[in-house]
C-alpha cells in the first residue's frame, strides 16, 4: 500500500468525516434553532385552556362504588363486564382502562386524607386526562386525535392508520387498542361523552352519576378556583397540590388529593409538555425547509466540484 | 484501478440452492403467521399490549430496517458526492440492499398497522407536528428516489436480456425505444436524485430517533436525550459501510467468489473514525445529562447498554484499527457483524428494552408469530437480493468469471459455499432457541383474578343483637312517635342527570332512635327559622338542642358546587356523603353501603329494546333474547337455589357445610316429595321443562325470566306442563313489560304452594298481592315489594324459610328497624325494647295468621283414594278430596309459640322414623337456656302420610300420572321411592308427622299488635309494682314514664288487644319459665328485692339458669 494509498485514504477519511459531522451538526443545531425559532409557545397552553371542559375529582370523597364505571359503560355502549359493577372485590387488584372500558377505579390502602374518618382506603379514578397540550395529538401521524376548541381530546377512527404512536406518546398510558379486532381496530379512550348520542345531556355520564358528587364538571379555570377555595376552607384535608394543574403542561382532569399523589396511583411527571420539545425540534429543523435545502445545495455543490474533473463514464 | 463491469450472476450460478430453499421455507412459515394476523387480528398472533404497543415489528422491522439500509445512501454519497469512484462496484449492491430494505419496511408495516388499508392517508391527512408524519413522508419519497437509483442496473439488465433469444428477449426488443429513452433520462437526472437521497436519508434516519422524544417519562435516561435524532443519524452513517462490507462478503461466498478485499480493506479503515465520533457524542451526552446512578436504575437496561457500547462499538473500533484485521476477510466480516449487531441492539434498546411503561404488569417478549413474520421479511429481502443480483447486473464481475459467455458453467453442488456457513448458522440457531426458551417470559396482559364471596349482601348470620341500650332520659323534645317512620327521598335535584335508581325509602325514625335522639348527627346545621331562604345557617349548639327544629336536607343542599359555598355538596351528594359516610364508620355491621342495599334499580322500559318477532310461542326464544344483553344474569341464575332447588344450608343443624339439601332430598307433609312428580311440581320452578335430567339444570335457555319479571300480572305457568306457560299468553307483550318483580310475581308460586291459596305457609296468601294496610303494614301501607326485604345479589334471594333447610342470608327485622325499634318515649320504649332479648318481633306483631285465605292445619293422606263425601267446613273449605285425603282448615288462627334461635332441623329421605310418635319434618332449634333463642310464633301443622313399614322410612308417592290417576298406593310408592333412589319393601302404612312454619308476613299495624296483657298476667304488668310508691310518698304520675304526648290513654297501653286469648296465648311453664317473667324476671336476669314478687306471694325457687349456649 504505502504512502500513496495512505494519502488517498486520508482524503477518504476526511471527506467522509465531513459528511458525518455536517449531517450530525445539522440535527444537533435543530434544537438550537428551535430555541430561537418561534414555536406555538408564546402563550402558555394553560392560558388558552381556561374555558375548556374539565372535571375536578375530589379523591377524599370517592367511596369506590363504581357507579362511574357503570355509567361510562352504558353511555358509550361498551360491552358488559365479566364481573358486575356491584362487585367491589375487583378494586383489590389494580386495573387499567382497556379496549372495553374507558375508566376504572382503583383502591389504595390508607385514608384519603388525614381528617378522614369514614374509610381506610383511597379510591382513584383513572381515565384519559384530556391534557391541555396532549402528546397523543401531537404524535398522531394523520391527526386522528384532535383537541377540540372546547377541550376534549377526540378520536376519529376513519382516518386512523393504527400505528399506535399515540399509545407510545401518552405519559399516562391511557389509549387502549382493540388488538383482537382483525379488520377495524380502534384506539379506545374516554371521550368526555362528546359522542352524538350524548347531545343535550349536560355532563359526562360519570360526573352526572357520582352519588357523592366527587366528580364536578365545569370549566377548567372555574374548577381550579373551586379546588383552591375548598383547600383553603379545609387545609387539614387537602394537600397543597392540585394534580393536573401543571403536570405535562396541564390536564383537564384535576385531582384534589389528601395525600401524596404518587401514593394513590398518580404519576409524578414533569411540568413541561413533551410536544413542546418534539415540535420545537421538528419545526426548527424544517422551518421554511431551510435546512434541507441548504444541505442539498451544499452536497450538490460538493458533488459538482469532485466530479467536474473526472472523465465521464467513471461514476456509472 | 479498473472498474469491473457489473454482471448478472445467472451466467455462472443457479438460482435455487439450499440457502434459497431455506429462505423460502422461512418465508412460507412467516407469511402464514402474517395471514393469521390479517384474519384474526394482532391479539392472538403477537404479544403486543396496551402497555407495549410497539414490539419487534417496529423496533426491528422498521427501525433496524431503515438503519441498516443506510448503506445505500452512504455508499452513494461516498461514490458520487465525494467522488471516491474506486468504490463504484459497491454502489449497486448497496442501493439494492437499501431499496429492498425500505420496501420491506413498508410491506412489514402492513402487518403492524392496525388499519393497514389506511396506509395512504398520510398523503392527504397531514399532521405536521408529528415526527412520525415526517418519517412516513420522507421514507415514501426516499423509496421513490431509491427506485430511480436502481434504474441503471435494472435497465442495463433489460438491455442485456434483450440481446438474448426467446419470447422475453423479443418483447424487450420491441420496447427498445422507450427503454433507450428511459436510460437517457435516468442518466441525466440521476445526480440530482443521488443528492436528494442523501438529504432525505439524513432527515428520516434522524427523525426515527426523534420518535421516542415524545415519551421522556417512559424511556430510560440511558437512551433518552434531546439529541437522540443526531445519535440515530450518526449511528446510521456509522453502520452504512459495515453493511456494505457484510453483504459483499456474504454475496461473494454465496457465489463462490473471492470477496473484494481490495475495496473492503480501505473502506474499513474509515469505519473506526465513525465509531469513534458516535461513541464520543453518545458517552459525553450520557455522562453530562446523568450521574452514575443512572446505571443502577434497572439492571437489564444497564447490561444491554454495556453490550451495545462494549461489543457493538468499542470492540469493533479496536478491531478495525488493526491492519491485520482489516486485511482478513474474517476480521472484516466479524467486525461488520459486531457493528451491525450493535446498531440493531441500539434500536431494540431505544424502542423496547429501555421503554418502561409506568403501569406495565408484565414485560414484553416477542411472540412466535412476531418473530416468524420478522424472519420472513428478512428472508424475503435476502431472497429478492439474490433474485435481482441473479438476473440483473448488480454485482461486479471478477477475473475468475468467464467473459461475456452466455453458456452457464456447470454448477457444482451448492453445498460448497454453504459448508463454511453451516456450522456458525447452526450455532446461532441453536443459541437462539436456547435463549428463547431460557429467557422468554410470557407477556401476560393484565390477569385480573378476583375472589369474591358468593352472593353475600349482608352478613346476617350472627345471633340476636346485644341487648337494647339502656338509654338515659332522652331530651323531652325527642318524640319518636311524632316522627314519620318512613320517608321516600325523591327530589329532582337528587335525580338530575341520572335515572339509575328508584328513590330511597328512608327509615327516619329508626335512624333517629339509633342516634339516641341526637338529631345533629344528620341535621348538622341549624337554619334561622326567620329566614327561610337561609341556606348556609350556622353550626348547631347545645342551646339549639332543646329548641331545635331540624329542617329538611333540601333546605340547604340543592345543587353542587354553587360558588357561594364551594364545599357544600348538592342534595344527592349530601345524602350519599352523609349516609354512606356514617355507614362506613359503623364498620362491618348491617349498615348498608352498597347502592342496591338502599335503592332498587330503575328498570327502563323494554318495549323498544326487545327486537323480537311480533308473535312468539316458544318461551325459550324470549329467554334467549334476554340473555343476549343479560348474559351474566344467566350465569348467575344457574347457581341460585331457586334454580337448583338445593343450596347451602349453614343454618341447618349438623349440616352446616352441605349444599345438597333441597327439594330433592327433603320432603314435607303436604304433597310430600317432588321425585317422580316433576311434570307437576315444576309449575313452580323458574325454568321451562320438567328438569328430570341433570343436564337441564345447566341449560341457561331454560330459565323462565318472565315468571318473576312480568308486570302485566297475566303471566302464569300451566299445570302439569313441566313449567311451560299457559298456551294463549301474549309472551311478547309480557316480555315488553318486564320490570322489578311485583308481589304478584313472587306470589304466583309462593302464595299458592302445595296446590292452593295459602295451603302451606299460613302467612303467605294471595291477598298480599294487593293488601290493605290492616292485612300487612309493610306491603299494604308502605308499598314494599318482596325484594325490599328479600334483597338479591346475583339473583340469589335472601331469606330462609323455616320449612326449608336451604338459605344463607336470614332476614331480621332489626336490619331496617334497628335494635331499639319501639316508637315510644322513655320507659315504655325501654321495656318494650328489652323484650327483644327473649321475644321475636313476629311474636307480638303477627298475632294471627290466615286472614283472607284459610290454611291447611291438618292433612290425612290415609283417607286418600276412598270415596267419601266432600263436606264443607265453616269457612267453605272442603274437608275431603279423593286425590288427597281429609283436611282441616284454619282461618284467623292463633299461632303456637316456641323457642327459635334461627337454626332448623329437617327430616331427610332415608332417615328411619319412630312411627309410634309424630315425626317432626321441619323444626326450629332453640331452647329456654339458649341465649340466642327467642320466642316466636308458628303455624303448627300436622299430617298423616305414607311410610314403609319394613324400613320405617317416610315414603314419596308418585302422585302425578300415578296415584292421582289410579289411586294405587303400592304402585305409587314404588315408583316414587325408586325416583329418589330409595328402596320400597311393598308394605306401607301411615305415620303422623308435623311441621312448624315460622310466621313473618301479615304484620299488623302497631295498634293491632299484642300488648302486655295478651301474654302476661294482668296483675304482673301493673307499672306501680316496680315504679310504685311508699304508702307515704307521692303518687307516680303517668307523665313520668310516658312523656307528655297528649291524648294517650295509658291503660289501653297495657292491653290486651285480643281479650279472647288473653293469658292463654303463651304457656310460660311450657316454654321453660318457672312462672311469668314479669313477676320473676327473664331467663338471665332475675328481679330481686321488693320488686321481685308480689308482696303476698311466696316466690317459687327459680330453676338454676344453665350457662348460655355458645
Amino acid at each position: 500500500m504505502g504512502r500513496t494509498c495512505f494519502r488517498e485514504m486520508n482524503m477518504d477519511r476526511r471527506e467522509l468525516f465531513t459528511l458525518a459531522l455536517s449531517a450530525a451538526g445539522a440535527t444537533v443545531a435543530g434544537p438550537a434553532l428551535a430555541a430561537a425559532a418561534d414555536g406555538h409557545g408564546a402563550t402558555p397552553a394553560t392560558e388558552r385552556a381556561t374555558d375548556h371542559a374539565a372535571v375536578l375529582v375530589d379523591t377524599t370523597l370517592c367511596i369506590g362504588c363504581r357507579s362511574c364505571e357503570e355509567a361510562c359503560q352504558r353511555a358509550n355502549h361498551l360491552p358488559a363486564p365479566e364481573v358486575p359493577f356491584s362487585d367491589r372485590w375487583v378494586l383489590n387488584t389494580p386495573r387499567r382502562p382497556n379496549a372495553t372500558r374507558f375508566t376504572v377505579v382503583n383502591a389504595y390502602e390508607g385514608r384519603p386524607s388525614p381528617d378522614s374518618r369514614d374509610r381506610d382506603k383511597t379510591y382513584t379514578k383513572v381515565q384519559c386526562l384530556h391534557c391541555v397540550d396532549p402528546s397523543c395529538v401531537s404524535a398522531c401521524i394523520v391527526g386522528a386525535l384532535k383537541k377540540r376548541d372546547d377541550g376534549p381530546v377526540v378520536y376519529n377512527p376513519t382516518i386512523c392508520i393504527g400505528c399506535r404512536y399515540c399509545m407510545v406518546a401518552c405519559p399516562f398510558e391511557i389509549p387502549a387498542y382493540e388488538y383482537s379486532e382483525p379488520l377495524l381496530p380502534r384506539v379506545r379512550k374516554c371521550t368526555l361523552c362528546t359522542g352524538e348520542d350524548r347531545l343535550g345531556k349536560p355532563k359526562p355520564a360519570c360526573a352526572a352519576t357520582c352519588p357523592v358528587e366527587a366528580l364536578v364538571f365545569g370549566k377548567r379555570d372555574e374548577l381550579i378556583a373551586l379546588a383552591r377555595s375548598r383547600a383553603a376552607k379545609n387545609p387539614a384535608r387537602y394537600e397543597d397540590h392540585l394534580y393536573g394543574e401543571h403536570e405535562v403542561g396541564g390536564t383537564s382532569w384535576l385531582y384534589l388529593v389528601g395525600r401524596p399523589p404518587t401514593e394513590i396511583g398518580l404519576l409524578e411527571l414533569q411540568e413541561a409538555a413533551p410536544p413542546r420539545l418534539t415540535e420545537a425540534i421538528q419545526h426548527g429543523i424544517f422551518k421554511y425547509g431551510a435546512l434541507p435545502v441548504a444541505v442539498y445545495s451544499g452536497l450538490a455543490g460538493l458533488m459538482w466540484l469532485t466530479n467536474r474533473n473526472r472523465p465521464q463514464g467513471g461514476a456509472k | 484501478m479498473s472498474h469491473h463491469a457489473a454482471r448478472a450472476l445467472r451466467h455462472h450460478a443457479r438460482f435455487w440452492s439450499t440457502g434459497t430453499l431455506v429462505l423460502s421455507a422461512v418465508m412460507a412459515v412467516g407469511y402464514g403467521f402474517g395471514l393469521a394476523r390479517l384474519l384474526v387480528g394482532m391479539g392472538p398472533v403477537t404479544n403486543l399490549s396496551d402497555q407495549y404497543p410497539w414490539g419487534i415489528w417496529i423496533a426491528i422491522d422498521v427501525a433496524c430496517g431503515v438503519a441498516l439500509a443506510a448503506g445505500g445512501f452512504v455508499t452513494a454519497a461516498l461514490v458520487n458526492v465525494f467522488g471516491r469512484g474506486r468504490y463504484h462496484d459497491l454502489e449497486r449492491p448497496a442501493i439494492l440492499t437499501a431499496w429492498l430494505g425500505y420496501s420491506f419496511v413498508a410491506i412489514g408495516l402492513l402487518f403492524d398497522l392496525g388499519r393497514y388499508f389506511n396506509i395512504w392517508r398520510p398523503l392527504f391527512n397531514w399532521q405536521g407536528n408529528s415526527v412520525l408524519f415526517e418519517v412516513g413522508m420522507c421514507v415514501m419519497v426516499y423509496l421513490f428516489v431509491l427506485t430511480v437509483e436502481m434504474l441503471p442496473a435494472l435497465l442495463a439488465g433489460l438491455k442485456e436480456q434483450a440481446a438474448g433469444t426467446g419470447r422475453w428477449a423479443r418483447l424487450l426488443t420491441s420496447l427498445d425505444t422507450p427503454l433507450r429513452v428511459a436510460r437517457r433520462t435516468v442518466k441525466r437526472v440521476l445526480p440530482g436524485f443521488i443528492v436528494l437521497g442523501v438529504v432525505l436519508s439524513s432527515m428520516h434516519q434522524s427523525s426515527l430517533g426523534g420518535l421516542m422524544l415524545i415519551a421522556p417519562t417512559k424511556l430510560s435516561p440511558l437512551w433518552w436525550t434531546p439529541i437522540l435524532p443526531a445519535l440515530f443519524l450518526m449511528s446510521a452513517i456509522m453502520v452504512g459501510l459495515p453493511m456494505v462490507m457484510f453483504e459483499s462478503v456474504i454475496a461473494a461466498k454465496s457465489y463462490r467468489r473471492a470477496p473484494e478485499m481490495e475495496l473492503l480493506s480501505p473502506v474499513s479503515r474509515v469505519v473506526p473514525w465513525f465509531i469513534g465520533a458516535y461513541l464520543t457524542v453518545k458517552l459525553v451526552d450520557v455522562f453530562v445529562r446523568n450521574d452514575l446512578s443512572v446505571f443502577l436504575l434497572d439492571g437489564e437496561d444497564t447490561v444491554s447498554w454495556l453490550i451495545e457500547v462494549g461489543a457493538g462499538l468499542v470492540l469493533p473500533m479496536l478491531l478495525l484499527s488493526t491492519e491485520r484485521v482489516r486485511r482478513s476477510t474474517r476480521g472484516v466480516f466479524i467486525s461488520a457483524c459486531l457493528i451491525i449487531g450493535g446498531v440493531v441492539l441500539n434500536r431494540v434498546n431505544v424502542f423496547l428494552v429501555g421503554f418502561h411503561p409506568p403501569f406495565a404488569q408484565a414485560s414484553y417478549f416477542p411472540a412466535i408469530g412476531e418473530i416468524a413474520v420478522t424472519a420472513a421479511l428478512v428472508s424475503t429481502i435476502i431472497f429478492l437480493y439474490r433474485f435481482v443480483a441473479h438476473f440483473f447486473p448488480v454485482l461486479p464481475a471478477t477475473e475468475a468469471d468467464p467473459q461475456v459467455d452466455d453458456e452457464p458453467v456447470e454448477e457444482e453442488s451448492a453445498f460448497g459455499w454453504a459448508r463454511g456457513f453451516r456450522r456458525p448458522s447452526l450455532v446461532l440457531f441453536g443459541g437462539f432457541i436456547a435463549f428463547y426458551v431460557v429467557v422468554h417470559r410470557e407477556a401476560i396482559t393484565e390477569s385480573e383474578r378476583y375472589t369474591a364471596p358468593t352472593g353475600l349482601a349482608r352478613d346476617t348470620s350472627s345471633g340476636p343483637k346485644a341487648p337494647a341500650r339502656e338509654t338515659p332520659a332522652a331530651p323531652p323534645s325527642f318524640s319518636p312517635e311524632a316522627m314519620p317512620a318512613l320517608l321516600v327521598l325523591s327530589s329532582p335535584l337528587a335525580n338530575a342527570g341520572t335515572d339509575d335508581y328508584e328513590p330511597v325509602r328512608f327509615m327516619h325514625r329508626a335512624h333517629a332512635t339509633h342516634s339516641g335522639g341526637d338529631c345533629t348527627v344528620c341535621h348538622h346545621r341549624v337554619q334561622d327559622p326567620a329566614k327561610p331562604d337561609d341556606r348556609v345557617g350556622r353550626e348547631i349548639t347545645q342551646v339549639d338542642m332543646s329548641a331545635f327544629r331540624p329542617s329538611t336536607c333540601g333546605a340547604c343542599h340543592r345543587l353542587p358546587d354553587e360558588p357561594d359555598a364551594p364545599t357544600r355538596p348538592g342534595l344527592k351528594g349530601a345524602y350519599h356523603q352523609q349516609c354512606v359516610g356514617c355507614h362506613e364508620r359503623e364498620g362491618e355491621t348491617t349498615a348498608p353501603t352498597g347502592c342496591r342495599d338502599c335503592h332498587r334499580r330503575f328498570v327502563p322500559s323494554h318495549k323498544d329494546l326487545l327486537a323480537l318477532p311480533a308473535k312468539v310461542t316458544d318461551p325459550r326464544v324470549i329467554t334467549a333474547r334476554c340473555l343476549e344483553c343479560h348474559a351474566d344474569v344467566g350465569e348467575a341464575v344457574l347457581d341460585t337455589s331457586h334454580w337448583l332447588w338445593r343450596g347451602a344450608s349453614p343454618h341447618e343443624t349438623d349440616r352446616e357445610r352441605e349444599s345438597s339439601l333441597g327439594k330433592l332430598v327433603t320432603i314435607n307433609n303436604y304433597c310430600i316429595g317432588v321425585g317422580s312428580n316433576m311434570e307437576r311440581c315444576t309449575q313452580c320452578h323458574i325454568g321451562y321443562g320438567a328438569f328430570t335430567s341433570d343436564a337441564d339444570f345447566h341449560d341457561r335457555t331454560r330459565i323462565d325470566c318472565l315468571v318473576c319479571h312480568d308486570t302485566t300480572g297475566t303471566y302464569q305457568k300451566a299445570e302439569g306442563e313441566g313449567g311451560a306457560p299457559l298456551a294463549d299468553l301474549d309472551l311478547v307483550a309480557i316480555a315488553a313489560s318486564v320490570g322489578q318483580p311485583t308481589r304478584g310475581d313472587c306470589g304466583t308460586c309462593h302464595f299458592n304452594s302445595e296446590g292452593g291459596p295459602n295451603v302451606k305457609h299460613g302467612d303467605l296468601e294471595p291477598a298480599l298481592a294487593n293488601p290493605s294496610p290492616e292485612l300487612d303494614v309493610h306491603m299494604g301501607q308502605h308499598g314494599l315489594a318482596c325484594q325490599d326485604c328479600h334483597t338479591t345479589t346475583n339473583h340469589e334471594v335472601a331469606g330462609k324459610a323455616s320449612t326449608l333447610a336451604v338459605g344463607t342470608n336470614r332476614l331480621r327485622c332489626e336490619q331496617c328497624h334497628g335494635g331499639s325499634p319501639h316508637a315510644f318515649s322513655g320507659s315504655v320504649r325501654y321495656h318494650l325494647d328489652r323484650h327483644l332479648q327473649a321475644v321475636a318481633c313476629q311474636a307480638c306483631h303477627i298475632p294471627s295468621f290466615a286472614h283472607e285465605s284459610p290454611t291447611a292445619m291438618m292433612w290425612d293422606w290415609s283417607k286418600a283414594g276412598q270415596d267419601l263425601p266432600v263436606l264443607k267446613d265453616a269457612n267453605g273449605m272442603p274437608t275431603f278430596d279423593k286425590k288427597k285425603g281429609a283436611f282441616t282448615w284454619g282461618k284467623d288462627v292463633t299461632p303456637e309459640y316456641r323457642w327459635d334461635n334461627g337454626r332448623t332441623r329437617h327430616y331427610t329421605l332415608g332417615e328411619p322414623i319412630d312411627p309410634s310418635k309424630p315425626t317432626t319434618l321441619a323444626e326450629p332449634q332453640g331452647a329456654y337456656a339458649d341465649a340466642r333463642a327467642r320466642i316466636a310464633p308458628f303455624k303448627h301443622y300436622r299430617a298423616r302420610q305414607p311410610y314403609d313399614t319394613e324400613t320405617n322410612l317416610l315414603a314419596v308417592p308418585n302422585l302425578w300420572d300415578g296415584f292421582w290417576l289410579d289411586f294405587d298406593w303400592e304402585k305409587a310408592l314404588r315408583v316414587g321411592m325408586a325416583s329418589v333412589g330409595q328402596t320400597f319393601s311393598g308394605k306401607f302404612g301411615f305415620a303422623e308427622t308435623e311441621t312448624w312454619h315460622g310466621l313473618h308476613h301479615t304484620v299488623v299495624p302497631k295498634d293491632r299488635s299484642l300488648r302486655c296483657r295478651d301474654c302476661h298476667e294482668a296483675d304482673a304488668v301493673s307499672c306501680t309494682r316496680c315504679h310504685g310508691h311508699d304508702e307515704n310518698g307521692p303518687e307516680t304520675s303517668c307523665e313520668q314514664c310516658h312523656g307528655s304526648t297528649p291524648g294517650q290513654d295509658f291503660s289501653v297501653q297495657l292491653g290486651p288487644s285480643y281479650p279472647a286469648t288473653a293469658g292463654k296465648r303463651l304457656d310460660f311453664q311450657q316454654l321453660g319459665y318457672a312462672s311469668d317473667p314479669a313477676l320473676l324476671g327473664g331467663r338471665f336476669h332475675k328481679l330481686e328485692g321488693p320488686f321481685g314478687a308480689r308482696k303476698n306471694d311466696k316466690a317459687p325457687t327459680p330453676p338454676a339458669a344453665e350457662a348460655p349456649a355458645p
